[in-house]
């Protein structure tokens, strides 16, 4: 009936349009501001782009001069030297809110320098970076705040910073934290995919009709077991990371253990498929022998599974892996915990290096699980 | 001595797959159960060993009520039974060598056999086995990477691994070509010709001439013939087979 | 003698390769197999002990070191030993400290506690029984003015009283309360001049509950809450509080309670961030999958670049998981199920790109040529050869990508990305785990159904 099929195909289109025109609604989406404040994450993207991965030892030397607001405040810096690195400012003093010029003679070449106030309370106040020449030569205008004033007699004095690199390039630090939280993030999925196996391998033959589904005790235990395996691989790990980390404090513990029941869950499904699948007439062949069900089990079902099982193990590590990177966002531990709390501090380049490590280790992980998968049928 | 009475068997679905079915096989006899797919011949044979169980009928082995055998008693009886399928039912990713070693389960001590370790003399037994049937050089190869009939010979071989008095034969050689048919069936007619009974179902007729020292045929359940080969005439083969199957018997002769 | 001499040589020469580098004795012994295992093996067991700096497992990497020696040795004289040694050292090792890095730590895991969280949870807060409420205020002063006004009122045959009229943090009050229904539960609370709740019940921190008498009237005595002034401007300046008195009652038939109102809203969030985020992911991979096919893009140089280009940003992208991606789009548009949404769309692009190309890549070039053959056009053979081989794998994996984006979309919250997951993270932290066990029903009834049909609308198509 062509007509009959045009009428279900337009509801069905209707459906489809009414269901994303809902979406849309529901979700709030203002595309128009997407392209408008696209440049809010300029900042944000550039810096994951560019990670911390290695930085230079740095020399560092500090020249200082005193610098009274509002002039006569307090005495003005003794001698300026003639020679050797030496801060020149236009005036010797100056009233607040007034700009002037700041030069540095003869300090180290092609040197980054920041140039800081220090308060007559030891407060350090950033003021401006720039860099010198190769003569180690810098002009910068600068402005006297009203917070700058002398107080009690005490003027605040400029220093210059000049940070010259020596030596070579070395691992940053925050490329060896991130070092360190990956090696604890494959741990926890290593040891998570581990405990599940054990606990999911056994569980996974009380939920394969085949072995289970006879009699009311057996078809019952099948039911409860798929039941419990289906609810629980409806949870993503995370949300079962925040009630762990609720229970058990932050740290890795919790996120290896959330990672762990859903991966039992996750394996105890595929397991019990492969045993599902396997060939009943092996099975019956041993039983003619006079096989009790045990040798059954170890000698029909297990050569069976073994290479299924063995390729379910390895893709769940990878997904663990995964999963991993990402738990301690809430459970704290792992490259999650440390990308999480970079991003809280606003270091984004930190959080580039963690960003640019899962990628890598992801990616690797996915490679490798697919090679021994493909090897293993 | 194997004595059937009155075996009936109904699945749960409702299908009626034999009614009131009694014959006896003498010790050394080679029996060969004919009939139609559907018949009830798999049936049959598995109710011997009881990898079905019969709604109704006995089934006595040497007096023994197999049939009312417990579990245990049951395993002890199996284990002098052996059988072979039309499918080999081979473990196909375990070696020749475990595949015709499973056969000896019933015999050896379990939980040896479950961490996988072997008598020396079981391995012995093993490759005389493989030997008989001239596969001795395929030990160590997977059962999936043989050809189909050598892994029907790695099947009798692990039924031989059972030292049994009786094989029971499923259909050995449906899934074989008739050459080969012929070297599996040589094979079983060499067991039959040292003493071991045999009740084994065929398809062709002429395979049947060849090598049975008794027919019993089924139709939809039902014992329709007993007698010896040369017995089943024209008229008799329309019986079992019905009107059809004319052209069928015609290509298999 | 000289027999003798030549086997003892390559047993010398092996143990002492073996010994310089794991491995290299096995090398030269014709197993090269075995020795770059070895050697691997060695490197990684070291690597991760170096790494991880307890004394302890150093054990590990020397015991397989002193294995290798003693396998080299084995090997020249003909006979290799057993892995099942260094397999076991290295799998001891690697659980070992893993058990330590995860600091895996049985005696955290307080039963008092989780009985505390869990059976909560066993009264999911979704639907509550319809009730109606009797309420009544009165304002009192804090701190005291020179005149304070009285602090009496009435409404609708109720009187509520404070005696003094004003006080100071701390100090006792007597309310009291009369026309309301009798012998019911009633909830005293504080409510300060910027309208927070305070508890004055135990310890500040529980509700005061007291029953009404047969009148309907109460009188009880309350504290001036410790924390009444602390939002206040200036606390020295009287301001007017607020103490209220709440009587709930029953009136028949349930109704969804305030939790389970968002927790729907939640879910309808969660399902349609994932369709939107589907739908939009799929009409940004259809056309890269094409670039990200080989047997399209490999034929010149020129689009053999674009296709590992496209490849290599597709497989970047699909590393990120959509919650990293998703702290970007919060910082770009701000909190909400639009961040949420952008972040699934952006990863779903790459999920969905990867197999479409695959899918590309196994067309069957037979009907291609059959159509080609038959005189049809270009048009006319993608038409009827091409199309038809991919549009139902294609649904089939939107489908499915669909069903995975509504899991994730669960948890996208978590960062701001609205749904289900910002619900949770609410409810978790101010400690309300009959919430958190209605989410999680919502969750589970959600990406269950789901599934279900996605799993049948799938069979349909393939």
């Amino acid at each position: 009936m062509p007509t009959a099929r045009i009428i279900r195909n337009t509801l069905l289109m209707a459906l489809v349009v009414a269901a994303f025109a809902v979406s849309f609604n529901v979700t709030e989406a203002d595309f128009p501001r997407l392209f408008r404040d696209l440049p809010k994450g300029k900042d944000l993207i550039l810096a994951f782009l560019t990670p911390d991965v290695a930085t230079r030892e740095m020399d560092t030397r500090t020249i200082s001069i005193a610098f009274p607001i509002p002039c006569g405040s307090a005495p003005n810096e003794n001698v300026i030297p003639s020679e050797g690195p030496r801060l020149v400012p236009s005036v010797d003093c100056t009233d607040p809110l007034t700009k002037f010029t700041l030069e540095g003679f003869d300090l180290a070449p092609n040197s980054e320098l920041v140039i800081r106030w220090k308060l007559p309370d030891e407060r350090l106040m950033t003021a401006i970076r720039t860099r010198t020449d190769s003569e180690g030569y810098f002009t910068s205008e600068v402005e006297a705040r009203p917070i700058i004033a002398t107080k009690n007699g005490v003027a605040s004095r400029l220093e210059v910073d000049t940070l010259t690199p020596v030596g070579g390039l070395k691992p940053s630090q925050a490329l060896l934290d991130v070092l360190d939280a990956m090696f604890e993030t494959i741990f926890m999925a290593l040891l998570s995919t581990t405990i599940a196996t054990i606990i999911a391998a056994p569980l996974s033959f009380l939920a394969a009709s085949n072995i289970t589904k006879r009699g009311v005790i057996g078809t019952s235990v099948y039911y409860i077991m798929r039941f419990i395996f289906n609810v629980m691989r409806a949870y993503d790990p995370l949300s079962m990371a925040l009630i762990f980390a609720f229970w058990l404090s932050f740290g890795p513990f919790p996120g290896a253990m959330a990672l762990t029941v859903v991966t039992i869950a996750s394996l105890g499904k595929l397991f019990s498929e492969a045993v599902e699948n396997i060939d009943k007439g092996s099975l019956e062949a041993l039983q003619a022998t006079g096989a009790n069900p045990l040798q059954t089990v170890r000698y029909g079902v297990v050569p069976q599974v073994i290479p299924d099982f063995i390729s379910y193990i390895v893709y769940h590590w990878d997904i663990n892996v995964r999963i991993s990177t990402i738990i301690g966002f809430v459970g704290g531990g792992g490259i999650g915990y440390y990308l999480n709390l970079s991003i809280n501090d606003f270091k984004w380049h930190q959080a580039g290096t963690a960003i640019w490590a899962i990628v890598i280790v992801v990616w690797a992980m996915d490679f490798l699980s697919a090679e021994v998968r493909k090897r293993l049928t | 001595m194997l004595r059937i009475q009155n075996l009936s068997k109904t699945y749960p679905g409702g299908t009626q797959a034999l009614k009131n079915v009694s014959f006896e096989v003498n010790d050394g006899e080679f029996l060969v159960v004919i009939g139609l797919s559907g018949s009830g011949k798999s049936t049959l044979l598995r109710c011997i060993n009881r990898l079905i169980d019969p709604t109704e009928g006995k089934v006595y082995w040497d007096n023994v009520d197999v049939t009312a055998a417990p579990p245990t008693e049951l395993r002890q009886i199996r284990r002098r039974i052996g059988m072979v399928f039309q499918q080999f039912n081979l473990v196909k990713r375990s070696s020749v060598m475990t595949n015709v070693l499973s056969g000896r389960l019933g015999y050896v001590n379990p939980w040896m056999s479950l961490i996988g370790l072997w008598p020396q003399d079981e391995k012995k037994r093993a490759l005389q086995a493989l030997g008989r049937v001239g596969i001795a050089d395929k030990a160590g190869e997977r059962a999936d990477a043989l050809s189909g009939g050598q892994q029907q010979r790695v099947g009798i071989a692990r039924a031989l691994m059972q030292d049994p008095k009786l094989i029971l034969a499923d259909e050995p050689v449906a899934s074989l070509d008739p050459v080969l048919s012929h070297s599996i069936l040589q094979y079983l007619e060499q067991l039959n010709k040292e003493g071991i009974t045999v009740i084994c179902s065929l398809h062709f007729l002429d395979l049947v001439h060849r090598y049975a020292t008794r027919v019993v045929a089924l139709k939809d359940g039902v014992k329709v013939f007993e007698g010896s080969a040369q017995e089943i005439d024209r008229a008799k083969f329309k019986e079992i087979y019905g009107e059809e199957a004319q052209e069928v018997r015609a290509a298999s002769m | 003698m000289n027999n003798e001499a030549a086997t003892r040589r390559p047993i010398a020469r092996s143990a002492i390769a073996s010994a310089l580098i794991p491995g290299l004795g096995q090398i030269l012994l014709g197993q090269r197999y075995r020795g770059v295992g070895i050697l691997l093996g060695f490197l990684v067991m070291l690597g991760t002990v170096v790494w991880y700096k307890d004394p302890v497992w150093y054990l590990s990497p020397v015991l397989i070191w002193l294995w290798n020696i003693w396998d080299a040795v084995g090997l020249a004289g003909g006979r290799a030993r057993s892995l099942l040694l260094p397999v076991l050292v290295g799998l001891a090792a690697a659980y070992g400290i893993g058990w330590q890095v995860v600091e895996i730590d049985f005696r955290n895991a307080d039963l008092d506690r989780a009985a505390a969280i869990v059976r909560p949870m066993a009264h999911p807060d979704f639907i509550q029984p319809r009730r109606e409420r009797k309420q009544m205020w009165v304002q009192v002063q804090v701190p005291c003015s020179s005149e304070p006004p009285t602090a009496r009122r009435e409404e609708e045959g109720k009187v509520a009283t404070v005696i003094p009229d004003c006080g100071v943090v701390g100090e006792t009050l007597i309310v009291s309360v009369n026309g309301m229904w009798p012998n019911t539960e009633t909830e005293v609370t504080w409510r300060t001049t910027i309208g927070d709740l305070k508890l004055v019940g135990e310890g500040e921190s529980q509700m005061l509950v007291v029953t009404t008498d047969d009148a309907g009237s109460l009188t009880t005595t309350i504290r001036v809450p410790s924390t009444a002034l602390v939002a206040a401007p200036d606390p020295s300046l009287p301001q007017f509080h607020r103490v209220y008195f709440d009587q709930y009652r029953p009136i028949g038939g349930v109704e969804l309670s305030y939790i389970g109102n968002e927790v729907l809203k939640g879910a309808l969030d969660t399902v349609a961030m994932a369709l939107l985020a589907t739908g939009l992911a799929m009409l940004f991979a259809i056309p890269l999958s094409f670039l990200a096919a080989h047997n399209l893009m490999g034929g010149n140089p020129i689009t053999y670049v674009i296709y590992v280009a496209v490849r290599t940003l597709l497989n970047i992208l699909r590393s990120i998981e959509a919650i990293i991606v998703a702290i970007v789009f919060v910082v770009i548009v701000g909190l909400g199920p639009f961040a949420g949404m952008l972040a699934l769309a952006l990863h779903s692009v790459a999920a969905l790109g990867k197999l479409y190309s695959e899918v590309i890549e196994g067309i069957d070039p037979g009907p291609i040529e059959a159509i080609r053959a038959t005189g049809a056009n270009w048009v006319q053979t993608v038409r009827y050869a091409v199309i038809p081989q991919i549009v139902p794998p294609f649904t089939a994996f939107t489908i499915y990508r669909w069903d995975i984006n509504v899991r994730s979309a669960t948890i996208i919250g978590f960062v701001g990305g609205g749904g289900l997951g910002f619900l949770l993270v609410e409810l978790i932290r101010v400690n309300n785990m009959r919430g958190v066990s209605a989410v999680f029903i919502a969750i589970a009834v959600v990406v269950i159904v789901l599934d279900y049909f996605s799993a049948k609308l799938r069979e349909r198509l393939v």
